[in-house]
């Protein structure tokens, strides 16, 4: 069982690194990153309290809300999805995702207290 | 006899119950005597000699001095004038030996007022005035003429005058339709709660419709369509002012009075009783007067007690009891059959004339008695039982000679009974208070006896248990043994005995201190809300580290996947696009710090449209360089492939 477990994961691994484009493995270090944050806050409150709670909120949705518009923005800008996103050029994606990370950012900072 | 009436209306409310509707205003010979006054007042005009003669005679009292009045009469006749005409015939009625002289030309006005054009109050006077003058008149005409007065004024005071001129006519006229109208008017009368009926015209008018309504019906023999619920709210409106402002407004009261006394069909009867209604030994009759709404006793009536029930136990004590008149008033010697000490509900039924209305009635009665106190013993019982007890029997109203010791050890222990001295029966009356006060310092301690099963009083005074009450003051305390009760007619304040009490711990004797409410209380201090434990700054500052560790991550992973910024051209709008994005991250950061939301917002609408321009152009140029990227390269691919 756990053979054919690690050789799923292998082949899987083998395939991300050949096939997926540069760009992409960028923005996926970049969730990489955004995720690590959202673990190590959750684990501060998990081990120490929540005081004071609406801080840890706040930077918990922030790395959530991240998380989700850099992933939008991994799928539009993925040439293989080319045909779903017609109306949206890499261009358009990218401009929608700096703006609603001003709009996300705004209510964070708001939050963060 | 003038006082008979005196309490009544007093009593009446508190005694008289509504099951069936019974009258809860009526008049009392004060008021009735009140009446006769203002009615007696010497007349300046023929209109209040008028309603002074004919009042008083509605009253049953003539004029002091008849041949004076009628004197009067004479001289203010005005012949000309139907009013005055009215008035004086009306009054001259009412004197013995008074006679108006009739020309034929005061016949022949009377005659003409007699038609349709004339107002109803015109048709009334000149029909009353031929009537009493004995002159003939045609009923029939005068019967259209009503009924064309009331076919065009419809109002209240029209159709009484109407009901009152009907009563005069010829019994062979055709009286029907006006008689109708009794019902329909008395449709129009206003409900108020149940109790009151009246016209919103006002007293006067009321009154003058039951003396109208009784009147007509007299005359015509057949009885009025009025419920006995209606005459007694009748009753109530008309008889609850007890003082008139106007000569005309007593008269139409007395006149009311006297047709609800004196009718052929409906006399309400006013029950109420002589005194309070209370018997006791010493008092055994209980006296009742029974009269109608002039205040003039009932004499041909028989009053019978229906039933008497106790209102505690619900038990019957007499069925169908006849009461015996005499000196006016009805009595029954309730005593005689035994009643034990307590309240009875009376339900009386008043017979003897079909006419009488609400002439059944509940009275709620009142048997008192004297209380004896048997068998006092005091006594002092050691707790541990290894002593005796000491009674001493204390009889009242003496007061034991040796006073009694209680100190930790013994408990001060008091009996007795109470019972009714004449039947032996035991009582448990609502009072029975033991009261000891220490003459020292004035303190006041009071407790209640309880009886036991058998109706034995017992008080029993732990001086442990007691300390509170006592203040732990020892000394020299009167016994007071306090008996009470609404049927009791001797409450008793017995001095018993004298006790001393001893108290363990007691404090130095002190006058008892005045309370402390009044003096200020000690401030309260507002505590804050505490604020949350936090963690020490050490963890804080790891963690802070270690969340920010995985930025460093990103960068090193970037590298090796070979980022770079060879792409940047420095184009005008990729400089600006990056200056703008670089303070709108200012602007939040300063806004955590220093600003609200509105400035925030304010700001960020001048940077972000300014960034969103230069941002635009710059995405613009770089999607061209890109579509011209690619098809440079399918074309490179296209050429290659051929």
């Amino acid at each position: 069982m756990s053979n054919s477990v690690f050789s799923v994961i292998s082949r899987f691994v083998e395939e991300y690194r050949s096939s997926t484009p540069n760009k992409l493995k960028m923005i996926d270090a970049y969730l990489l990153y955004i995720l690590l944050t959202g673990v190590f806050q959750f684990l501060y409150c998990v081990l120490v309290g929540t005081f004071p709670f609406n801080s840890f909120l706040s930077g918990f949705i922030s790395c959530v809300g991240s998380f989700i518009l850099a992933v939008c923005l991994r799928i539009q800008i993925n040439p293989q999805n080319k045909r779903d996103f017609l109306t949206v050029s890499p261009e358009r994606a990218f401009a929608d995702f700096l703006f609603a990370h001003t709009v996300l950012h705004l209510v964070v900072v708001n939050f963060v207290g | 006899m003038a006082h008979l009436c005196l309490f009544s209306l007093l009593v009446l409310s508190l005694v008289l119950e509504t099951q069936a509707l019974t009258p809860t205003h009526h008049l009392t010979t004060t008021d009735v005597a009140r009446l006769q006054t203002l009615l007696s007042q010497p007349f300046t005009d023929l209109k209040s000699a008028y309603y002074s003669v004919v009042g008083l005679s509605k009253l049953g009292i003539s004029v002091a001095d008849a041949a004076e009045t009628c004197r009067f009469i004479k001289s203010n006749l005005d012949p000309s004038s139907v009013e005055s005409l009215f008035f004086a015939a009306e009054a001259s009625q009412a004197l013995p030996g008074c006679e108006i002289p009739v020309s034929n030309d005061t016949r022949d006005l009377l005659l003409a007022t007699v038609s349709e054009d004339s107002t109803a109050s015109q048709i009334h006077q000149s029909v009353s005035a031929l009537s009493s003058l004995g002159l003939p008149l045609a009923s029939q005409e005068v019967v259209s003429a009503l009924k064309a007065r009331i076919s065009k004024e419809d109002n209240v005071l029209t159709i009484i005058l109407a009901l009152q001129t009907a009563s005069r006519l010829s019994q062979q006229a055709e009286l029907g339709e006006i008689l109708e109208e009794i019902e329909d008017l008395a449709a129009r009368l206003d409900d108020l709660g149940g109790v009151y009926l009246q016209f919103e015209e006002g007293l006067e008018a009321t009154a003058l419709f039951v003396s109208a309504a009784y009147a007509l019906s007299d005359h015509v023999d057949m009885e009025p369509p009025l419920k006995e619920d209606q005459v007694i709210q009748l009753v109530n409106s008309i008889f609850s002012k007890k003082s008139w402002d106007s000569l005309s407004e007593a008269f139409s009261v007395a006149s009311a009075a006297e047709s609800l006394s004196n009718n052929r069909f409906h006399v309400p009867v006013i029950v109420s009783a002589q005194g309070p209604a209370a018997i006791s030994h010493s008092q055994p009759f209980l006296r009742l007067q029974v009269t109608n709404v002039l205040c003039k006793p009932l004499s041909s009536a028989s009053v019978l007690v229906e039933s008497a029930t106790a209102t505690s136990s619900k038990s019957a004590i007499l069925s169908q009891a006849p009461f015996t008149l005499r000196d006016g008033v009805f009595e029954l010697n309730f005593m005689a059959s035994q009643p034990a000490s307590g309240y009875y509900q009376f339900s009386v039924a008043i017979a003897g004339d079909s006419r009488f209305v609400a002439n059944h009635v509940e009275l709620k009665v009142k048997v008192s008695t004297r209380v004896s106190i048997n068998n006092m013993d005091l006594s002092v019982v050691d707790k541990d039982q290894s002593i005796g007890p000491k009674t001493t029997r204390v009889e009242y109203p003496a007061k034991a000679k040796a006073s009694f010791m209680a100190d930790s050890h013994q408990i001060f222990a008091m009996t007795f009974q109470l019972v009714d001295e004449t039947t032996g029966v035991e009582l448990t009356p609502h009072q029975t208070f033991v009261r000891l006060h220490n003459q020292k310092t004035g303190q006041e301690v009071v407790f209640v006896a309880e009886p036991d099963s058998k109706n034995l009083y017992k008080f029993e005074l732990d001086t442990t248990e007691r300390k509170t009450e006592f203040d732990s003051i020892s000394g020299t305390y009167a016994l007071y043994l306090m008996v009470g009760d609404a049927t009791l007619e001797n409450p008793i304040l017995w001095n018993v005995a004298d006790v001393v009490l001893k108290f363990l711990d007691e404090e130095a004797p002190s006058t008892i201190q005045a309370k402390t409410l009044y003096t200020p209380k000690p401030e309260i201090q507002h505590l804050f809300r505490e604020p949350e434990k936090k963690p020490p700054t050490v963890v804080s500052n790891a963690f802070t580290a270690l969340v920010l560790s995985p930025f460093l991550l990103l960068l090193i992973l970037w590298f090796k996947l070979g980022a770079n910024i060879s792409n940047f051209t420095l184009s005008p709008s990729t400089v600006l696009f990056h200056i703008g994005h670089a303070a709108m991250l200012g602007l939040m950061y300063v806004y955590w710090t220093h600003l609200n939301m509105f400035q925030t917002l304010k700001y960020l609408a001048i940077i972000g449209s300014f960034t969103f321009l230069a941002g635009n152009r710059m995405l613009a140029q770089k999607a061209v360089k890109r579509i011209a990227a690619e098809q440079s390269s399918r074309l490179a691919k296209y050429r290659s492939l051929r």
